[in-house]
């Protein structure tokens, strides 16, 4: 058992010298700790060598724990980071809708205007009134190419009124709700649209645009369109095929495609005239209906 | 020496490591500290003189090492150098359980000091500061011996810490 003031060897010592220097050791530190106080400047060499030891050691384990504090957050404050993750997740989909709300309505309005100045000319088009509208289904079947536009009767929108974009002829309605209305492509077979082909000089050559779009044939042919023709017609790869206004569905002169090859038949007395669209039907969002057959 | 150089590396590190990575880990600004809970475990492995003078040369250097107050600390191991000197030799050293008292314990009576000291020496600590830092440190202390004592327990036993009568060496 120790006991103070009793060594390990059991030799008596003097309590009261023990006292007196532990009073004057004690007073000592409190003058110390009043003389260097702080804002008080007092020469210290030992603490500047052990603070330059000292130094180097703590950059690296500072530098160390604030990685390791910064990789851990995540436990550390698990609450906290779920909480944020959840408030930033949900103005992320907040942001990321209205962002593409303004996107949507920034590409429709520049579409508009496009369609608007007239990326086609067709005085024919004039004469009727147009109404924008959004595409906002698509045939999910193979079977047939349709568009669901959101325009439909109450807009004044009928039954075989052509349907445009911006670089031409897209294909007609052919059904018609109060509030929506399905178009077929000129791209599906069962659309045939009235159409001729002007050659250099200006003199036009009549015929059918058919599409190629239909059940067991979609992958025979190049291009989208098709047209046939006498051998003696001048027909050639670059000319522009327009509607001709004859089948009494779609105005004159609208934009159908470019002829893209032309191939003799088998016969030796036909050829046909493979055409490639002038509208991407792929990327189409915004379209135009003209108001041919109510709406004059 | 060895045991010397080793003790003086570990005194280095508990300056350093609480302004550094328990400074990361601080519990509303409370951080553990290390010193004296060094000084608490030299005292449980060491003679009474050894664990005074270690007790005394750590608070000194801790005081010259912040460079104010000194001899706050200096007085201040000492007595909790003292007080587990006393603890232990009551107290049964093995027991894991009676360590993480005692280290609470001594902790609670040294920060009060070392509060009753700066109060002292002009520091305007208000009692609900005082008391928070007293039970933050010495529950620190404490869970730090759940992790610290078996480690160095068994390094003043049979490891470098381990003291050695001079017939011995």
């Amino acid at each position: 058992m120790w006991k103070l003031g009793e060594s390990t060897v059991g030799r008596r010592v003097n309590l009261t010298g023990i006292a007196v220097l532990v009073f004057f050791l004690l007073l000592g530190i409190l003058v110390s700790m009043r003389l260097t106080g702080l804002g008080r400047s007092v020469p210290n060499p030992v603490g500047g060598v052990l603070q330059r030891l000292a130094s180097p050691v703590e950059n690296v384990l500072l530098s160390v724990g604030n990685r390791i504090k910064r990789d851990t957050r995540a436990l550390w404050s698990f609450d906290q980071v779920e909480s944020e993750n959840v408030a930033l997740r949900r103005d992320v989909n907040k942001l990321t809708g209205e962002n593409l709300s303004l996107k949507e309505q920034i590409l429709a309005g520049m579409r508009y205007a496009a369609l608007d100045q007239g990326e086609f000319r067709s005085p024919t088009l004039d004469k009727y009134a147009k109404v924008g509208a959004t595409i906002i289904d698509r045939n999910p079947t193979a079977w047939y190419q349709t568009l669901t536009l959101n325009r439909g009767s109450a807009d004044g929108v009928a039954v075989n009124d052509p349907v445009i974009a911006n670089l031409g002829l897209v294909g007609k309605v052919v059904s018609v709700t109060a509030k929506t209305a399905e178009v077929l492509l000129i791209t599906d077979g069962q659309g045939q649209v009235s159409a001729l082909v002007r050659d250099s000089s200006g003199n036009p050559t009549f015929g059918i645009v058919q599409g190629t779009y239909k059940a067991g044939s979609r992958l025979t042919s190049t291009g989208h369109l098709e047209m046939l023709f006498r051998r003696a017609d001048k027909v050639n790869v670059g000319d522009l095929v327009v509607t001709s206004g004859l089948g009494g569905v779609y105005p004159v002169d609208m934009p159908v495609g470019k002829v893209q090859e032309v191939q003799l038949d088998k016969t030796g007395l036909l050829k046909t005239a493979y055409i490639e669209p002038l509208v991407n039907f792929d990327s189409l969002e915004e379209v135009y209906i003209v108001k041919t057959v109510g709406g004059k | 020496m060895r045991r010397f150089l080793f003790l003086a590396f570990l005194l280095f590190l508990t300056l350093v490591l609480p302004g550094t990575l328990f400074h990361l880990w601080a519990w509303s600004g409370i951080k553990p500290d290390l010193t004296m809970l060094l000084v608490i475990y030299i005292a449980q492995h060491s003679r009474p003189a050894n664990a005074l003078a270690w007790g005394f040369g750590a608070g000194l250097v801790e005081d010259l090492y912040l460079g104010h107050f000194v001899g706050m600390y200096s007085l201040t191991l000492t007595v909790v150098a003292l007080l587990t000197l006393y603890l232990n030799s009551r107290w049964y050293r093995e027991n894991f359980i009676l360590t993480v008292v005692l280290v609470f314990l001594v902790t609670a009576v040294g920060q009060l000091l070392v509060g009753f000291l700066g109060f002292g020496a002009g520091l305007s600590w208000s009692a609900g500061d005082i008391f928070r830092v007293v039970l933050g440190v010495s529950v620190y202390n404490a869970l730090l011996v759940l992790v610290t004592y078996p480690w160095i327990h068994r390094s003043f036993m049979q490891g470098w810490l381990r003291y050695q009568a001079k017939y011995e060496r």
